[in-house]
């Protein structure tokens, strides 16, 4: 043959063609990947419109309400619950009886009618996860569901992701905490990581934590 | 729940192959070929090397089959080696099994979905989670914790007999329904009617509206009515034209309101009827003792037991008290094993477990008493004299048989027990009482009490039809079930109720029920019932205990508790049915100076202590009996060509009040193995004289009357006769899960003989219809899967069947220099538990009541007929009946008619055994399946992808695929039913038994917040309970089923684990499976030659 077969410019598609079929699907998958793992994908920083305004803000930071006095069911049930209007009308019968902001509120419970919550932290119905087992063992509130007491509307502040819950069932002694501070808001670890370690495993024989990563721990 | 609407009628289009595996061919078959069966020729034989190599190993396999020296059959097409069943069970699942739904094929789908994926995307654009809302309490009930379950006492009344439940409630409704471990008939146990009951509380179809004709009303309308009804006749004629029709009354509150009903309408009669009542055995009680009584055996005291046509395993009401009783003396641990010796017609659950049987017809039943009770002798020797000469014992081999049980209970006085069944007219329960009584049973192994529930039976139905028709009835109130059906066809009842009747106006008619059914079109007052589970009440069990009744939810559907009812009939201020409960039983505790205390632990534990009747002290009279036996008319003798035509009540169904229950629907029968429909069952001798095979519809002609009704042939059942079960071809309006299914039966019954009777013909019509059995779904090819040997052979373990099949099902796969399995074993030392569960096939009946309680406990979807016949049934417990024998050529292949005439059953339950080497882990690609660090073999729902690998290589098939939706289309009622610890699978998802994972899950979490190890039984301390059982242990009456922690030698699972006769299913594979089995052993009579073990031939 006397000359080359194909012209000039095929090389250049034939790069780059080569290099799309590569980086097409990578960069494809990869941000999917991306996209499932960021806010958008995890429903993180979302902070949901309730039907009624209900600010963390004041019941626990100004006026200092432990979680468990709402949220009663935690250490005793999968589910950490959302207080019945009785346990709200057993301060606002009293305090703010005739704030406007708590009409609704007044209005659900003598109608006998219950208040339809959103709900925020939500895994899916594959997802058996346990809550009294988690507080009793040194996992504070904080921890998942971040500064509450700085959220006027809650959001989901942690991914929630089967990996990210992996992660400290592989290694909890991080993420404990002793269990009078389970609801502590800005209880920190000792500055220091050997002590901080100490705490952990100390903490992790006291409460004898045996995180289980056996697939049917959450999933039946 | 409606089966699915699938279309499976459609064929296949021609370019789809019917199945990808090549069926196993036998040689028989492949010479039928010749004649055209017309299946798919997969391949020629002539030059075909795998062809050749399958014929030849189906031609060994057949061999192999009774290589450890039983043979173990499932179906006679089986044990014949008929063409059908070879090219059935060559692959593993059916022709058409992985056919989608609407039959289209593979190339049409892809081509569809090419078009449909642009579509895909376009629908749900966000990926946000949808919102979700949380609804709490306006405000919680002080003893609920959301998210916790709440555990009930309460009680399940049918036919006369009251079952303690202990139900589990998650916020405020029932999900799950166990047994009370403290009532003295359940112990704890709950059989398939109790489980399924709680499926009837959340059925949609239930009946919701009062109404007058057609016209809906209120109930207040109606207690106006009947109060001015009331009004008048109390002043009047004293309510001498109202009737009442109710159920076989063992309430005391029901009795109660009755008695003052009475008082204020003295001349109005109560009637009570149900298909199967005791009133046989009272009747006979009577005439041997005086007075009616009820007898209650204990056959944990007896050694050897004649059981004449009597189910007692399995009928209600003692059922689950018997089996628990005579499951403890069938372990080799507990003593010398017992005896049991059935006669019957048809194969029964109790005829199952027998150790000799006799094939005989139900009318011949009176003969072999008679000829027992004359070779016993004694004080029974006057009535069997007096039988003697109205029925013939059977000869032949019979003799024998009646010579060996006579000797027997004689070498066993007053270590035996003789029962006789419900069937059976009140001579046959007359010579068994006399029997008992001669071989001075009484006080040891049998008592006889108080009768708990009275009954006018049949002859009451007689009076009060005749007083309908004469006229002298202006009201009559129903609440007994459906009589219309469930009454012989020529009671009366249905023609009387009935619109063009031209009396009918002259009469009202009141009836209440869970359904509209084929009474409630007839009646003009329908007043739809509220369930058991939402009413208060209270109820008396056979033994006299007294269980009340507390609802575990408001009513769903308007309907009305049953004592509201009856109370509208005092015309007195109504009083709620908790009320109208309260007031009894205050007046009841007279004494009792806190009454709320005592109220609260009566509600709280479910049982009135000292309640249970104390035995009566009995003088026999046995020769008083007598003028019953001669009063008794025995059926005509069958003349040749006709046939005892026998009625019994559906092991499922019962009588037809459980028909639209699904989960009933498709549990397979526990012998034939049916589902979804009633066959006529017939001997295969039968079978032969006739030319029938299974599904032949055959005219059944008794009396002036017909019906048709499919064929099923059932090994073990007498010849010259058929079995109708009864419960089927319901018509009830809504009830939709019962319509178009089997035959109705009653058509056929009469009042004079409801059980059976001679001179029935059957006819071929020529047709066919598909019955729909298990029985052939993953045959295990003939390796020792159901052991079972004679307590001799098991003694000395010297014949060759034995050894081998122990050496193929024991042993440690971990030994070393075991090359059985390369994958290393599990490190399981650190694990706090280890599970492990044990299974006796010594104790299990058969009953299936684990099969219903594992589907209730685990979301497990009912299919509906077509999909189980593509061996696509969702219970993840299945019960393998296998029938055993000699070697298949006894007799010959020609002597096709009798192939094993007298083959034993054995009963195995199957669910996943949790292999600590699972073939299924290894192989999911996605690993959807996992094995925990306890030994759990894991299922992981979300991460299954649906490849079916993993049941592929499962060996015992226990992995059930959801091909279709199964779980949509949810009532919101039903969604109610659901266990929220279990998810609910969708399509394309594989499922097992996980060990009942979520129970596990919970204890333990409930044990370590406390920082304390599960209690077990083993250290839960005197009579109580453990904190953990599986759905289908905490069921099992007979207790064959254990579960728990291996790492504990105290545990009963560990110790039945090191058992002499425990033994590993498919070990030879290297599954290492953490369920064991444990060998079953019968007992045989040496006098008796019992079924012999082949050895070595094939």
């Amino acid at each position: 043959m006397s000359g080359p077969l194909f012209p000039r410019w095929t090389n250049t598609v034939s790069r780059l063609s080569a290099a799309g079929l590569l980086a097409v699907p990578a960069i494809g998958i990869g941000g999917l990947m991306a996209y499932v793992r960021s806010p958008y994908g995890t429903n993180m920083q979302r902070p949901y419109e309730q039907p009624i305004e209900f600010d963390h803000r004041h019941h626990v930071r100004d006026e200092k309400i432990d979680c468990r006095f709402c949220h009663w069911s935690v250490e005793k049930s999968p589910s950490a619950g959302i207080p019945s209007t009785t346990v709200c009308m057993s301060c606002h019968a009293q305090i703010w009886n005739k704030s406007p902001y708590l009409t609704e509120v007044r209005k659900a419970f003598f109608a006998d009618q219950p208040i339809p919550w959103v709900r925020v932290h939500n895994l899916p119905d594959f997802v058996y996860f346990n809550h009294a087992i988690h507080v009793n063992k040194g996992v504070g509130c904080v921890t998942c569901h971040g500064r509450v007491d700085e959220m006027a509307a809650i959001e989901q502040q942690k991914p929630l992701t089967m990996g990210w819950c992996v992660e400290c069932h592989r290694n909890p002694t991080p993420h404990l905490r002793p269990l009078e501070y389970i609801t502590s808001m800005t209880w920190t670890p000792p500055a220091a990581p050997q002590e901080a370690q100490g705490l952990g495993e100390k903490l992790a024989k006291e409460y004898d934590v045996h995180s289980r990563t056996s697939c049917s721990t959450c999933h039946r | 729940m409606p089966p699915m609407n699938t279309k499976n009628d459609s064929a296949p289009s021609p370019g789809t192959p019917s199945s990808f595996a090549l069926p196993v061919v036998p040689a028989q078959a492949a010479a039928a070929e010749e004649h055209g069966h017309g299946h798919d020729h997969a391949h020629p034989h002539e030059h075909d090397e795998v062809g050749a190599a399958l014929d030849h190993a189906a031609g060994a396999g057949v061999a192999t089959e009774g290589g450890y020296g039983k043979t173990y059959w499932r179906s006679l097409e089986e044990r014949l080696g008929k063409p059908e069943y070879m090219e059935t069970v060559g692959p593993e699942f059916p022709e058409g099994a992985d056919l989608p739904p609407t039959g289209f094929a593979r190339r049409e789908f892809m081509q569809l979905i090419g078009a449909s994926v642009a579509l895909a995307g376009a629908t749900a654009c966000t990926t946000r989670p949808s919102d979700e809302r949380m609804v709490a309490f306006t405000k919680t009930p002080p003893e609920l914790t959301p998210g916790n379950p709440l555990h009930y006492a309460s009680g399940m009344t049918f036919a006369g007999h009251t079952s303690g439940l202990l139900i589990t409630a998650r916020e405020g409704r029932p999900v799950k329904v166990e047994g009370n471990p403290q009532h003295p008939v359940n112990q704890g146990a709950a059989g398939i009617y109790e489980q399924a009951f709680l499926l009837s509380l959340y059925d949609p179809q239930r009946a919701r509206v009062l109404r007058q004709g057609k016209a809906p009303r209120s109930v207040r309308t109606l207690a106006e009515e009947i109060a001015g009804l009331v009004g008048k006749a109390s002043t009047g004629d004293g309510g001498a034209r109202i009737r009442f029709l109710t159920e076989p009354n063992n309430s005391p509150v029901m009795g109660h309101l009755r008695s003052r009903i009475q008082q204020k309408l003295p001349n109005a009669r109560f009637y009570s009827h149900a298909t199967l009542t005791q009133d046989p055995s009272h009747e006979a009680a009577q005439a041997v003792f005086g007075q009616a009584l009820t007898a209650q055996y204990d056959f944990s005291q007896a050694d050897v037991i004649l059981s004449l046509d009597a189910d007692f395993l399995e009928s209600r009401p003692a059922n689950l008290a018997y089996a628990r009783q005579f499951a403890h003396r069938r372990d080799p641990k507990m003593g010398s094993l017992n005896r049991l010796y059935v006669a019957e017609t048809r194969y029964s659950i109790t005829g199952g477990m027998a150790d000799h049987r006799l094939r005989v017809r139900s009318s011949d039943i009176l003969g072999v008493a008679a000829a027992v009770a004359q070779a016993v002798g004694g004080q029974a020797a006057g009535l069997a004299s007096a039988a003697a000469s109205k029925s013939a014992a059977p000869s032949g081999s019979a003799e024998k048989w009646i010579a060996a049980v006579a000797g027997d209970l004689r070498n066993a006085s007053g270590r035996c027990v003789v029962v006789a069944g419900e069937r059976q007219p009140a001579a046959v329960h007359a010579l068994a009482h006399a029997l008992n009584v001669a071989l001075g049973n009484v006080g040891k192994t049998v008592r006889y009490l108080p009768v708990a529930t009275e009954s006018t039976g049949l002859a009451g139905i007689r009076e009060l039809i005749a007083d309908i028709k004469g006229g002298k009835v202006d009201t009559l109130v129903i609440t007994a079930w459906n009589p219309v059906y469930s009454l012989p066809v020529d009671s009366g009842l249905a023609e009387l109720l009935d619109p063009k009747h031209p009396e009918r106006t002259k009469f009202t008619v009141l009836y209440t029920s869970l359904f509209e059914d084929e009474t409630s079109a007839l009646v003009d007052w329908f007043v739809p019932a509220a369930h058991q589970l939402e009413s208060w009440s209270d109820g008396r069990s056979f033994d006299g205990t007294v269980s009340i009744a507390q609802p575990l939810i408001q009513p769903l559907f308007n309907g009305v508790p049953e004592t509201e009812l009856l109370a509208l009939f005092l015309d007195e201020p109504f009083r709620p049915a908790y009320q109208i409960l309260r007031d009894f039983w205050r007046g009841q505790a007279a004494g009792v100076a806190d009454f709320e205390s005592h109220w609260e632990s009566l509600v709280s534990v479910g049982i009135v202590p000292g309640s249970t009747a104390a035995a009566v002290n009995v003088a026999a009279n046995t020769d008083g009996a007598t003028a019953l036996i001669n009063g008794y008319q025995a059926p005509k003798p069958a003349a040749t060509g006709q046939y005892e035509i026998n009625f019994v009540p559906d092991y499922k169904i019962y009588d037809g009040r459980f028909a639209n229950s699904s989960w009933l629907q498709e549990l397979p029968d526990p012998i034939t193995k049916l589902v979804w429909d009633n066959p006529l069952l017939i001997s295969p001798r039968t079978a032969e004289e006739l030319k029938v095979e299974r599904g032949d519809v055959l005219e059944v002609s008794y009396g002036n009357r017909k019906i048709q009704a499919p064929v099923w042939i059932m090994p073990g059942h007498a010849d010259g006769a058929a079995t109708l079960p009864l419960g089927y071809g319901r018509t009830g309006l809504h009830e939709t899960t019962a319509q178009g299914k089997g035959y109705n039966a009653n058509l056929l019954r009469t009042m004079n003989a409801p059980w059976f009777d001679g001179g029935a013909t059957l006819t071929k019509t020529g047709e066919t219809y598909k019955l729909i059995s298990t029985q052939q779904h993953w045959s295990t090819a003939g390796r020792p899967v159901a052991l079972d040997f004679t307590v001799e052979e098991w003694r000395t373990k010297a014949g060759h069947g034995i050894k081998s099949a122990l050496a193929r099902t024991r042993g440690d796969l971990d030994a070393p220099g075991n090359k059985l399995n390369l994958m290393p074993p599990f490190k399981y030392d650190e694990a706090e538990y280890k599970w492990g569960m044990a299974i006796d096939l010594a104790r299990c009946t058969g009953c299936a009541a684990c099969v219903v309680a594992c589907q209730a406990e685990n979301n497990i979807p009912v299919v509906g007929k077509d999909q189980v016949s593509r061996s696509r049934e969702m219970q993840w417990l299945r019960i393998d009946r296998y029938f055993t024998g000699a070697g298949i050529f006894e007799g010959g292949y020609e002597n096709r008619a009798s192939p094993d005439s007298e083959p034993q059953i054995v009963m195995q339950p199957v669910m996943c055994v949790h292999c600590e080497k699972a073939p299924c882990e290894y192989v999911c690609p996605v690993n959807a399946t996992v094995h925990s660090d306890e030994g759990l073999n894991d299922m992981v729902y979300n991460r299954c992808v649906g490849t079916r690998y993993c049941s592929n290589n499962c060996p015992y098939k226990v992995r059930r695929f959801n091909y279709l939706h199964y779980t949509q289309g949810k009532q919101p009622t039903e969604k109610m039913a659901m266990n929220p610890d279990v998810t609910v699978r969708n399509r394309g998802v594989m499922e097992k038994c996980t060990y009942c994972v979520q129970r596990i899950e919970r204890t333990r979490i409930n044990a370590r917040i406390e920082r304390r190890k599960i209690t077990f039984e083993q250290s839960a301390g005197e009579g109580k309970q453990g904190e953990l059982h599986t759905a289908c242990q905490q069921a099992c009456p007979t207790q064959a089923i254990t579960f728990g922690s291996l790492h504990d030698p105290e545990a009963r699972v560990t110790k039945l684990h090191n058992d002499e006769r425990h033994y590993k299913l498919l070990q030879e594979l290297g599954t290492q499976p953490r369920t064991v089995h444990l060998v079953r052993l019968r007992n045989p009579n040496p006098a008796l030659a019992a079924p012999k073990a082949s050895e070595g031939e094939h």
